[in-house]
């Protein structure tokens, strides 16, 4: 082969390079941490993937999970897109189910129609607001938001946790800390005979919307500039300040519908510790996405699958589910090691 | 004990307890972000130095091994975000949220046999004779081990570094990589050791917090405390003289927080809970809004502008 049809070679295998590097080093990763912990690695790899895919029921429920995670991706991507690092996905959520709470809660007992729109609005608002607050203070005062995000997590899970307990506590729950139950009408409709509900639907189209604004329209070519070349936005006349205000308050309102669709939909009342980690789930697929919505939605999906798989484990190989925790972090440090080392080499 | 013990002498015991853990993280961490680097691991540093930390004081059934395995995993876990940043070069924050994710599933998975369990705590210490002395003896009688190491550490490592040839060369890799290159300094290499000190310290740190201030060891139970001090570098100026009098906000806060839910203040404990991450926000903020981020090493600044 010539140099040329070499080089041609090597650019038509770069895109798919990365993933089968990163996957290669994800299960190298997974297998030694099975070995350390003294299980048979290709025992425990076939039962995550029985546990994960391996009849309709557990595609059900990988499909629940990756659900949150699906929008608490974008939620990280919008900001992302103009170059701003937010991991308050989770703080978002959590926002986000106290606003669609409250609306519903303030409409019982026998809430209308209007009580699934109003639900899901007033919940998106919820997670813009809460998101907003960390966007102000990066653009206002240059707090770095990646710390007043993270610290707003702990904050937002508190307050879900004080209502449930306190002003929010359903009287007939006995010692059980929740809100009381949502009616129907607050009930996003579910599919197949599942768990599997709208909220999975409304992040594949919400993922594709974005992803057509981000690509085909000037807003994303503003926020490309932004964040690749600051100084050359500002004199380009674009506005830092609005744009990373307007990623913040759509990417907020995601994480918020998120919140308010998992807190209707699946638990069907408010309790504490109802985001379960999906904001970081979010933060990571979309870090393994490069922010890419598209790539998004198939990876909330491996994901989310990824932990579905250990509530199964718990059951086939008795093992605690804070395995797929341990999973989930090595798959980030294989995507890390390997982007990184690509990376390096091209530059060097 | 009289009034006068109670408000000041106890509340300033409890606020330097719950301040003590976060002393050895917010050192470390100020020593890494020094020289140009930053890790938000520090939190699944401090979970990992804290369940082995409990889990070594539970096995041997002495305080001091604990903290020792504390420090040890701390470091450890710490290795991996050298590894990620330096040579795989890896985003710093992106590195610092997969050790941090690591940290938690590894602490959570090893540390659920220790749910329950009891350890034997350091001894009381007598106070050295201070006992009956008013505001004074009920400081002195309520210090523990871990109190007066951090009130040796953060003075120490301030003098290291400011006062001490070493020093010099680490603060040249955060505030001019290149000219510390030039001179012929390994940046990585004091990067790495910097990396390794600060996951010893945050380690240490989760070992103070399990063994020593709280005595249980709970999945996820540092609730923040490391990425509060992540926030808490920026307004001790990443000078480690400033690093006591910063954590004591925090612990000030948290200390406050536990007096109002003693004392049946009718607010929720949950709601008294949110003060420590709050303050931190709101001292955060008014640093921000004072230096407008300048303050930070040069070295520094090229990460957190991206």
């Amino acid at each position: 082969m010539t140099g040329r049809t070499m080089a041609h070679v090597r650019t038509m295998a770069a895109p798919l390079g990365r993933p089968i590097l990163a996957a290669t080093a994800f299960v190298v990763l997974a297998a030694a941490f099975f070995v350390v912990i003294g299980r048979n690695p290709f025992a425990m790899i076939h039962l995550v993937l029985v546990a994960a895919v391996g009849d309709g029921y557990a595609i059900g429920e990988s499909l629940v999970r990756a659900t949150p995670i699906l929008l608490c991706a974008l939620a990280t991507a919008l900001p992302a897109r103009v170059g701003l690092i937010s991991v308050g996905a989770e703080g978002q959520f959590y926002a986000g189910a106290i606003a669609g709470t409250g609306t519903v809660l303030s409409m019982l007992p026998a809430p209308g129609w209007t009580a699934l729109p109003l639900m899901l609005a007033v919940g998106a608002l919820g997670g813009m607001a809460w998101s907003l607050v960390a966007g102000l203070l990066r653009t206002g005062l240059q707090v770095n938001e990646t710390i007043s995000t993270l610290l707003g997590n702990y904050v937002a899970a508190l307050l879900v946790t004080w209502l449930v307990y306190g002003p929010w506590k359903n009287p007939s729950s006995q010692g059980w800390p929740a809100t009381a139950e949502f009616p129907a009408a607050a009930r996003l409709p579910t599919f197949f005979d599942s768990r599997v509900h709208a909220g999975l639907l409304i992040g594949v189209g919400l993922a594709v919307a974005f992803h057509l604004v981000l690509t085909r329209t000037r807003w994303g070519l503003v926020l490309a500039v932004l964040r690749s070349n600051p100084r050359a936005g500002h004199v380009a006349g674009l506005d830092f300040r609005r744009n990373a205000l307007l990623a913040m308050a759509l990417g907020g309102a995601l994480a918020g519908l998120a919140g308010v669709a998992e807190t209707a939909s699946i638990q069907g009342r408010l309790q504490a510790d109802i985001a379960g980690g999906a904001g970081f789930s979010g933060f990571l697929v979309a870090w393994l996405a490069r922010n890419h919505c598209l790539r998004i939605i198939p990876l909330s999906l491996l994901v989310g699958a990824l932990l579905a798989s250990g509530d199964g484990l718990q059951m086939l190989a008795q093992v605690p589910s804070s395995v797929t925790l341990v999973i989930q972090s090595l798959l980030f440090v294989a995507v890390l090691l390997v982007n990184g080392w690509i990376d390096r080499k091209r530059s060097a | 004990m009289t009034n006068v013990d109670i408000v000041f002498g106890g509340f300033l015991v409890s606020a330097l307890r719950s301040a003590t853990p976060l002393v050895f993280v917010l050192v470390g961490e100020t020593l890494v972000q020094r020289t140009g680097s930053i890790n938000l691991g520090v939190e699944g540093q401090m979970l990992m130095g804290a369940m082995a930390g409990y889990g070594a004081a539970a096995l041997w059934g002495d305080p001091w091994m604990g903290l020792a395995a504390g420090a040890l995993a701390g470091m450890l876990l710490s290795s991996v975000h050298g590894l990620l940043t330096l040579a795989a070069r890896a985003n710093q924050f992106a590195s610092g949220l997969a050790v941090w994710m690591l940290g938690f599933g590894l602490s959570a998975y090893y540390g659920a046999g220790l749910v329950g369990r009891k350890i034997e705590g350091f001894g009381p210490w007598r106070g050295a004779g201070l006992g009956d002395v008013p505001v004074l003896g009920s400081i002195a009688t309520g210090m523990t081990p871990t109190v007066l190491l951090a009130l040796v550490v953060a003075p120490v490592t301030a003098w290291w570094f400011w006062r001490t040839r070493s020093g010099l060369v680490w603060r040249a890799v955060g505030e001019s990589p290149d000219a510390a290159r030039a001179a012929g300094v390994k940046v990585p290499w004091v990067r790495l050791q910097a990396i390794l000190l600060g996951g010893l310290l945050s380690g240490l740190g989760g070992a103070a917090l399990s063994v020593d201030h709280t005595r249980t060891w709970a999945e996820g139970m540092t609730a923040g405390r490391g990425l509060v001090a992540v926030g808490l570098v920026i307004v001790a100026r990443w000078n480690p003289w400033w690093v006591l009098p910063t954590a004591l906000l925090f612990g000030g806060a948290e200390a406050l927080a536990l007096r109002l839910q003693t004392a049946d203040s009718g607010v929720s404990a949950h709601l008294l809970l949110t003060l420590p991450h709050i303050t931190s926000l709101a001292v955060l903020t008014l640093t921000c809004l004072r230096d407008r981020g300048q303050a930070a090493p040069a070295g520094l600044r090229a990460v957190m502008d991206r």
